[in-house]
């Protein structure tokens, strides 16, 4: 590759990767988005949605966009966009001044990457290895998506995550602004936008299946572990990066097996059953949640890859079919959010219930002294009160321990019986949204089983 | 698109991925990953047997659980809702606007606990005829503070009572030849 081209590659490479990292950095910051803009799970999740919903409806519209008026002033414009609406997204103190951010946000990340898989052929020489590039920077930015904002909200806050892309989506936009002088000045765009065909309706059907149960699985596992378990935004990065790294070993596999299709039916039923054992974990351990977590990444990395060679294979231009692809995944991650998202609410405050009266229960039936055991009670129902809508954090409530030796062992197991009701009702108030989106993994066979390759 | 070596045949790769998802998902649920849930509490209107209590700690645990289970029972509520509504008195208001209780009802609900608790501490053997039977009738005309603070305090509310009432049982053993040590008063 020339020297001079390098710096637009990477550019290029720099803004699909930001904007697909944007549709899941936010996961690990929504529960501190969530207290700090005082809002509720539902409202929360629209942060997501907003994004996820408006790139999935102008993808396909930013690529004739791209193709009519040229590609590098509609990335430049698009990254300009995608910067401007992050500072206001860093900057909001409301919910609904957030969400609209992150729509405008999408607006401009829809047209940078969309346009940038109509640049890259001519800047790196081939649509193939363009499609090689495009989708590697995808899948990274997604990968290291929910790491970076995990540390970014630990470390600085969840409004570090949006100003943090203001720079880098300007510095990847400044190698891109000479191409679209450049562009303007000799006229090169097309006049008329090339019969594109009809997009791959089975493949495209499916990966936006399998993007919902995908969206669903991360999305659940993060709230898991931070609301439900409790542990930091750090920590959940942690256990959470266990899917990307399955998955880059999977691309690995991927590569060792020529039939797409059955690759592609390989990966969902491998994700189908990574959810379904999130769905039927035997205790609330983290360790639990990794050979699930290896399955969806393994299955993720062989589905994806094989449905967007699928959906892209033997059709032109690449960046409107690019644009459908990314109008299927974006839309199904829309579908998992809003489907799930109603039933594990409403399951979460059930077995919130659930486990405050099972841990009532505990303390009651416990040996403790009475006197101890209302102070306890009492002690706890203020967490409760402290945290409403949420697991508390019990430790708390039984400090000071008793002086006495037998007194303290009492309270010491009773603390842990009373903890392992509430990390019970925590786990298996996720349970029926895990099963159902290891079934939308399922139900995505029947649109693999449909889908066929067509090569010119 | 892309080239690939295709050294691994796409069935041998779908029969190994259901194999990888069976064998998980059958793991997680022989370690019981279908029952991993809290436990689900008792029905209050169902009886709970004493468990032996020995010291007076003991016998005002259960008696505090059977005072709870019995009003519960008359309120159709949960015995585990209705101990913590009864912590704070704010708690408290808001489980009367929830279930559409005013102070009168749930004052005869824990009366009503409070003369189950008395009858299943005389069954148990906890607690003799002769405390029984006076605090039985003292329990059906206290007031709704007062029902409440036993609730809490069931351990100085027994003592007491045994305090008041223990002159009584010297004369009775007077009296009777066997004494009261059948009567199983700790």
């Amino acid at each position: 590759m020339a020297e001079s081209r390098r710096p637009r590659v990477a550019a290029l490479a720099l803004a699909v990767g930001l904007v697909l990292a944007d549709s899941s950095i936010v996961v690990l910051a929504l529960p501190e988005i969530y207290r700090e803009l005082d809002t509720s799970v539902s409202g929360v999740t629209w942060v997501l949605v907003s994004f996820n919903l408006v790139i999935a409806l102008a993808a396909v519209p930013a690529a004739l966009v791209a193709r009519r008026v040229g590609p590098a002033r509609t990335a430049a414009v698009g990254l300009a966009i995608f910067a401007g609406a992050g500072l206001a997204c860093g900057l909001a103190d409301e919910l609904s001044t957030l969400i609209v951010a992150r729509c405008v946000q999408a607006l401009g990340g829809a047209a940078a990457v969309t346009a940038a898989l109509e640049l890259l052929p001519a800047t790196v020489g081939s649509e193939r290895r363009a499609a090689t590039v495009w989708a590697a920077a995808g899948a990274t930015g997604a990968a290291l998506g929910p790491a970076v904002g995990g540390l970014l909200t630990e470390l600085v806050s969840w409004q570090s995550i949006f100003l943090l892309q203001v720079p880098l989506a300007l510095a990847a936009a400044v190698p891109i602004l000479a191409v679209a002088k450049h562009e303007a000045a000799t006229r090169v765009i097309e006049a008329e936008v090339r019969s594109t065909g009809r997009p791959h309706l089975w493949a495209n059907l499916a990966l936006a299946m399998v993007s919902a149960a995908i969206a669903a699985a991360l999305f659940l596992l993060v709230l898991l572990l931070i609301e439900g378990w409790r542990l930091s935004p750090i920590e959940a990065a942690a256990v959470v990066s266990a899917m990307p790294l399955a998955a880059i070993l999977g691309s690995r596999l991927a590569e060792r097996v020529g039939d797409e299709r059955s690759r592609a039916a390989a990966g969902a039923i491998l994700v189908s059953g990574g959810l379904a054992g999130l769905a039927f974990l035997p205790k609330a351990t983290i360790a639990l949640t990794l050979p699930p977590q290896v399955l969806v990444g393994f299955g993720l990395a062989l589905v994806l890859s094989a449905l967007t060679e699928t959906a892209l294979g033997g059709r032109a231009p690449q960046a409107i079919h690019g644009g459908w692809t990314i109008s299927s995944r974006h839309a199904g991650v829309v579908i998992g959010l809003l489907l799930l998202t109603p039933i594990f609410t409403a399951d979460i405050e059930e077995q919130r219930h659930d486990a405050i009266n099972a841990g009532t229960a505990v303390i009651l039936d416990s040996p403790v002294n009475p006197l101890l055991k209302i102070d306890l009670a009492e002690k706890v129902s203020e967490r409760l009160d402290e945290e409403r809508g949420k697991v508390p954090t019990i430790g708390p409530a039984f400090e000071p321990k008793p002086d006495d030796s037998s007194q303290r062992a009492e309270v010491d197991q009773l603390q842990s019986e009373l903890q392992d009701q509430l990390d019970r009702g925590a786990t298996h108030a996720f349970s029926t949204s895990f099963l159902l989106a290891a079934l939308l993994g399922l139900i995505a066979l029947f649109p693999i089983g449909l889908s066929r390759r067509v090569d010119l | 698109m892309s080239e690939r070596t295709g050294n691994l045949s796409g069935k041998a790769l779908i029969l190994g991925s259901i194999v990888a998802a069976l064998l998980l998902v059958g793991a997680y649920l022989a370690a019981g990953g279908s029952s991993y849930e809290p436990k689900q509490v008792q029905d209050p209107c169902k009886p709970r047997p004493w468990s032996d209590p020995q010291t007076l700690g003991q016998i005002a645990n259960q008696f505090t659980i059977s005072a709870l289970d019995g009003a519960a029972c008359q309120l159709g509520v949960t015995r585990e809702t209705l101990a913590l509504a009864l912590t704070t008195l704010e708690r408290r208001e808001r489980f009367e606007e929830r279930y559409g209780i005013d102070d009168e009802k749930l004052a005869r609900a824990i009366r009503a606990g409070l003369v189950r608790a008395v009858d299943d501490a005389e069954e148990a053997g906890a607690l003799s005829p002769l405390i029984a039977v006076p605090l039985r009738q003292a329990v059906q005309r206290i007031p709704l503070e007062q029902a409440i603070e036993i609730i809490n305090d069931a351990q100085g509310f027994l003592g007491d009572a045994q305090g008041f009432l223990g002159p009584a049982q010297g004369v009775i053993e007077q009296l009777l030849p066997g004494g009261l040590g059948g009567l199983g008063l700790p």
